[in-house]
């Protein structure tokens, strides 16, 4: 079952692919077809929806904002594949943006943040941001190089002043949540990230036996690989073990 | 008084007139007075008719007046009489039969304990009324409570019987005076009779005998100040930390308006503490009292009415209930199609339950071609367990004990399975519930289903699309929701009532209109969308030995997640955790083992009924069950339990407890293969019954009736100066017809006189005279 199951991810995983290219080919920069403009939400219909956090950096850059470095094609992609695999009713034709102080935010229990270290965040936003995990939601942060942590740590103690981080291993339920992940070596997609990632993760009261409240892909970037998975940037399985990350990550987001 | 004056002028009093049969005893030929009366009266018209002075009006008045005084002659001289069948002194019997019960202390009879007055005028061989009886009959004294026996001596009256069964009582006396000449019965009672029978048959079987009943009724209809703890209805069994709400039936007199704490004890601890504005005289108010279950194992607890100024009656003011309270984890399978919030909030409501164990089964990916359903199997207790995705057979499903069925088609099961969903509520008795998403209901293909028929909101096979938008919901509870322990979110009424005002809109795809609610189904929580349509939001009926609810939103996780709910507010929980307890509340375990009656005194003799299941509840017959009763001093008897036959599974014995205090009943045993069966337990209390005290007031239309359909009469205590007569005039037992003349009555000379003179007046005043 499990190599039926991985030949279907490749399977749907060059489909992906082959329709990206022929996407992108009509793209010609900026955002896709697939994803509405920027500013666009989708409203809560009860159907899983992408929710990119977005936060004042200070800076736009040739990429953009560092909140939306990936953003949109690094997130369709993953829809398709997370929708493709498995039964999660999720919107392909968009995905939501929201702020840290949006009260819009608690009617999605799952959320993504990239680049930490530039990430700030108000008081308002350390309130509203400490109310939604104790509540019950939970947050992936992504595209997390070495030098994000003090930073990232510094926001993170604003909200949970004593939490602790824990690593995990490749027995935590996350990488089992789905497929079945055998080790924890996907490399970072570029070295400036640092040698190797890191997943680590907050729980509720520091108990690693309590519900999980944030996982952080430190010096790794997931959601690289997913935006360039049809591109040939980066090997098919490691394309392929990013899905299968992003996949678990986000099931298990869903479920635990 | 009335009585008295009667007899002046009548000579006899009522009850004879009541009794007598009215004849003429003229000896001469009455067709020779007939005659002479006529010509008489002819004489008398034809003088008035010459007198030329007498005109109309005043003619007819003295005609009148003379016909009337010929009549009363008439009447007189025919030798007017009744007779009368009398009992001959001393050639019958009479049984006289004493209420010993408790309800006889209640000291409502002019001032005194209407025990006081059956010592009065019973109590002793010269006491009032018994002496009067003596001396016309054989009395044979009988007093009865539970049951009845003839009386030695009425200083063995003490008024103690902890029930009152009038019926037997009468019974007993008809037989032991069967045979013999009886002129009646006489019970003397205020007639709180708590039998679980009916009198039918006993008056069937005085009237066969010709028997009857001289009710002499002691106390007052209604009390005057009286406040009583009628009923209380609450669960036998829980689980340690339910949050119990129980009804309280409250009535009383001479104390309307008042306000009054029901206090609730758990082995004299006070738990709850609640007050009641008392109804009207004579009406019953239920009261809803909240409280928590801490302790575990049979709790007796004590609701009590403290007593109030000048209250006639004090013991009825508590009731002793016997809860039951058990500690375990109550296995639940919640089986979700889709990866959505809602089963991971419900889990962390649940989880955060030592009483509830929620399995989740979270189908993660659909079959294919090469591979089946994918699940992601959380909170289970072994690795096996749903191993092979939902169970295939009764036995493994029916482990549970409630079923919670997310988003998830009806063709994801098979036909057999989609059975045992229904046969789970129908046939175990289990709880279910159906949450809302795009795959449930009649948008999941579950209409004409086999569980469709348990389901509480009709399905409507047209809805085969879920709605886009989602209806917005404003949600609140109906009148019956706001007081339901499922949906109690705080822990009072005002408190809850509050917060479903606050509480975020949820969201439908699917149509549930109201008008969906099945006939046998209630209500409890109603949404109101955008357009003002009602929607069924929660909902519930019980099918077959369970019960299944209807939740037809998709995200009751937004009453936690939702931006205005703070992060202490714990509404979502107490709502999932309560919701879950009720749905797994009452659902019967494979053996099950009830007591009748379930108060009992010690030495009554008790029925045990076990209904003993297999593992998919089919009744085990041809079994070898017992019962092991264990008293309270730690003495323990085997009990062989027969099975009925008339019902498959059901097996009964009988025990008579001999001490008073807490009895723990274990059944179990083997079924006809030899395997052994499940193990049920019970506790049940012994002790005296203070049933006497309630509703103690004279029941006067019941002594009536035994008394009237038995041809006897009903007395008051106060007015029973005619009782004996009534007897000696019942015309049963051994009896001389007695002639009582009537032409000497008083009334007979004063019409006469009375005539006369008036006609003499008149002829006066017409100037004839």
């Amino acid at each position: 079952m499990k190599l039926s199951r991985a030949k279907r991810s490749l399977l749907v995983g060059a489909m992906a692919v082959l329709a990206g290219v022929g996407l992108l080919a009509q793209r010609g920069g900026g955002a896709g077809h697939f994803f509405t403009g920027l500013n666009s939400n989708l409203p809560y219909d009860g159907k899983f929806t992408f929710v990119r956090m977005s936060y004042a950096a200070g800076f736009g850059g040739r990429q953009g904002p560092p909140w939306s470095h990936d953003y949109p094609v690094g997130e369709a992609h993953l829809m398709r594949i997370l929708t493709s695999v498995s039964n999660v009713r999720g919107h392909l034709d968009g995905s939501n943006v929201l702020a840290f102080d949006d009260p819009e935010m608690f009617k999605y229990p799952l959320i993504y943040l990239v680049e930490p270290g530039y990430w700030r965040m108000s008081e308002k936003d350390v309130t509203s941001l400490r109310s939604y995990l104790l509540k019950g939601g939970f947050m992936i942060v992504d595209d997390f190089p070495s030098w994000a942590w003090p930073t990232f740590d510094e926001q993170m103690s604003r909200v949970f002043p004593q939490g602790k981080w824990e690593d995990l291993t490749i027995d935590h339920p996350m990488w089992h949540s789905f497929f079945e992940i055998n080790a924890l070596t996907l490399p970072p997609p570029y070295p400036s990230l640092g040698p190797e990632a890191h997943y680590r993760a907050l729980f509720e009261d520091n108990d690693p036996k309590k519900r999980m409240l944030v996982v952080a892909n430190y010096q790794t970037d997931i959601s690289e690989y997913w935006e360039f998975s049809e591109t040939g940037y980066k090997p098919v399985d490691e394309n392929n073990e990013a899905y299968k990350f992003g996949v678990n990550q986000f099931m298990f987001g869903l479920t635990h | 008084m009335i009585e008295s004056i009667f007899r002046f002028f009548f000579k006899y009093e009522r009850l004879v007139f009541e009794q007598g049969r009215f004849v003429f005893g003229a000896t001469r030929s009455m067709w020779l007075i007939v005659a002479i009366a006529a010509i008489t009266g002819v004489y008398v018209v034809f003088t008035y008719i010459q007198v030329g002075t007498l005109r109309g009006r005043a003619r007819g008045i003295l005609l009148a007046m003379r016909i009337a005084l010929l009549l009363v002659a008439l009447f007189a001289v025919l030798r007017p009489m009744l007779l009368l069948k009398v009992a001959v002194p001393q050639q019958n019997f009479v049984g006289v039969i004493l209420d010993d019960s408790r309800s006889m202390q209640v000291a409502d009879e002019s001032g005194k304990a209407r025990g006081d007055f059956v010592r009065d005028a019973f109590g002793r061989a010269d006491a009032r009324i018994l002496a009067e009886l003596g001396k016309r009959f054989v009395p044979r004294v009988f007093r009865f409570s539970s049951a009845a026996e003839r009386l030695q001596t009425t200083a063995d009256l003490n008024f103690q019987g902890t029930a009152t069964r009038l019926g037997d009582a009468l019974d007993r006396a008809r037989e032991e005076l069967s045979g013999l000449p009886v002129a009646g019965l006489v019970v003397v009672t205020d007639g709180a009779d708590n039998a679980e029978s009916t009198i039918d048959g006993p008056i069937a079987g005085l009237k066969a005998q010709g028997m009857p009943v001289f009710a002499v009724g002691v106390g007052k209809d209604r009390l005057s100040r009286d406040v009583q703890l009628t009923r209380v209805e609450a669960p036998r069994r829980v689980l340690k930390g339910a949050a119990l709400i129980v009804d309280v039936v409250v009535s009383q007199t001479g104390y309307a308006g008042a306000t009054v704490p029901i206090v609730v004890e758990d082995e004299g601890r006070t738990v709850a503490t609640q007050d009641v504005h008392l109804p009207g005289d004579g009406e019953s108010q239920t009261v809803k009292v909240r409280f928590k279950i801490g302790e575990v194992g049979p709790r007796a607890f004590r609701f009590r009415i403290p007593v109030q100024a000048n209250e006639e009656v004090a013991q009825n003011n508590q009731r002793d209930v016997l809860i039951d309270v058990y500690n375990r984890r109550e296995r639940i399978l919640y089986v979700e199609g889709e990866p959505r919030p809602e089963p991971k909030f419900i889990r962390m409501a649940t989880d955060r339950d030592d009483g509830l164990a929620v399995a989740l089964l979270q189908r993660t990916a659909e079959a294919t071609t090469n591979a089946p359903d994918k699940y992601l199997r959380l909170n289970v207790t072994s690795p096996e367990e749903l191993l092979g995705g939902f169970p295939t057979t009764r036995a493994e499903l029916f482990q549970y004990r409630g079923i919670i069925l997310g988003s998830m088609e009806a063709g994801a099961f098979t036909p057999d399975q989609q059975r045992m969903l229904e046969d789970f509520v129908d046939v175990r008795g289990g709880g279910l519930l159906a949450l809302g998403g795009d795959r449930a209901f009649a948008e999941g293909g579950w209409a004409g289903t086999p569980l469709s028929n348990a389901l509480p909101i009709a399905l409507d096979p047209a809805n085969k699309t879920a709605l886009q938008p989602p209806l917005e919901l404003i949600v609140k509870p109906t009148r019956t929701g706001q007081s339901h322990p499922a949906t109690q979110i705080a822990d009072s009424e005002d408190a809850a009532t509050a917060k479903w005002k606050e509480l975020p809109p949820l969201y439908s795809v699917n149509v549930a209109p109201a008008a969906s609610l099945k006939p046998g189904a209630t209500l409890l929580l109603s949404g109101t969308d955008q357009r003002g349509r009602d929607q069924v939001v929660l909902a519930f009926q019980r099918y077959g030995r369970g019960k299944t609810l209807a939740l037809p939103v998709q995200d009751t996780w937004l009453w936690r997640m939702h931006s205005k709910m703070p992060v202490e507010d714990m509404t979502h929980h107490n709502l999932w955790q309560r919701l879950a307890r009720w749905l797994v509340d009452g659902v019967p375990e494979r053996t099950m083992v009830s007591a009748a009656p379930d108060r009992v005194q010690k030495g009554e003799p008790v029925t045990l009924t076990s209904d003993v299941m297999d593992p998919e509840y089919r009744g085990v017959n041809e079994g070898r069950i017992a019962a092991h009763v264990t008293a309270p001093s730690g003495k323990v008897e085997d009990v062989v339990m027969e099975w009925t036959v008339e019902q498959d599974g059901e097996y009964r014995a009988r025990f008579t407890p001999t001490e008073d205090g807490l009895y723990r009943i274990a059944v179990d045993g083997q079924d006809k293969a030899g395997a052994a069966v499940e193990r049920g337990t019970m506790a049940m209390r012994v002790a005296p019954s203070d049933a006497e005290y309630f509703d103690a007031a004279m029941r006067t239309p019941l002594l009536r009736r035994i008394a009237e359909e038995t041809e006897g009469r009903f007395f008051r205590a106060a007015e029973t100066s005619s009782l004996v007569d009534a007897i000696s005039y019942s015309g049963k037992g051994v009896t001389v017809t007695d002639e009582r003349e009537l032409w000497d009555m008083p009334i007979v000379l004063l019409c006469l006189m009375g005539l006369m003179a008036g006609e003499w007046l008149f002829r006066r005043t017409k100037g004839l005279a």
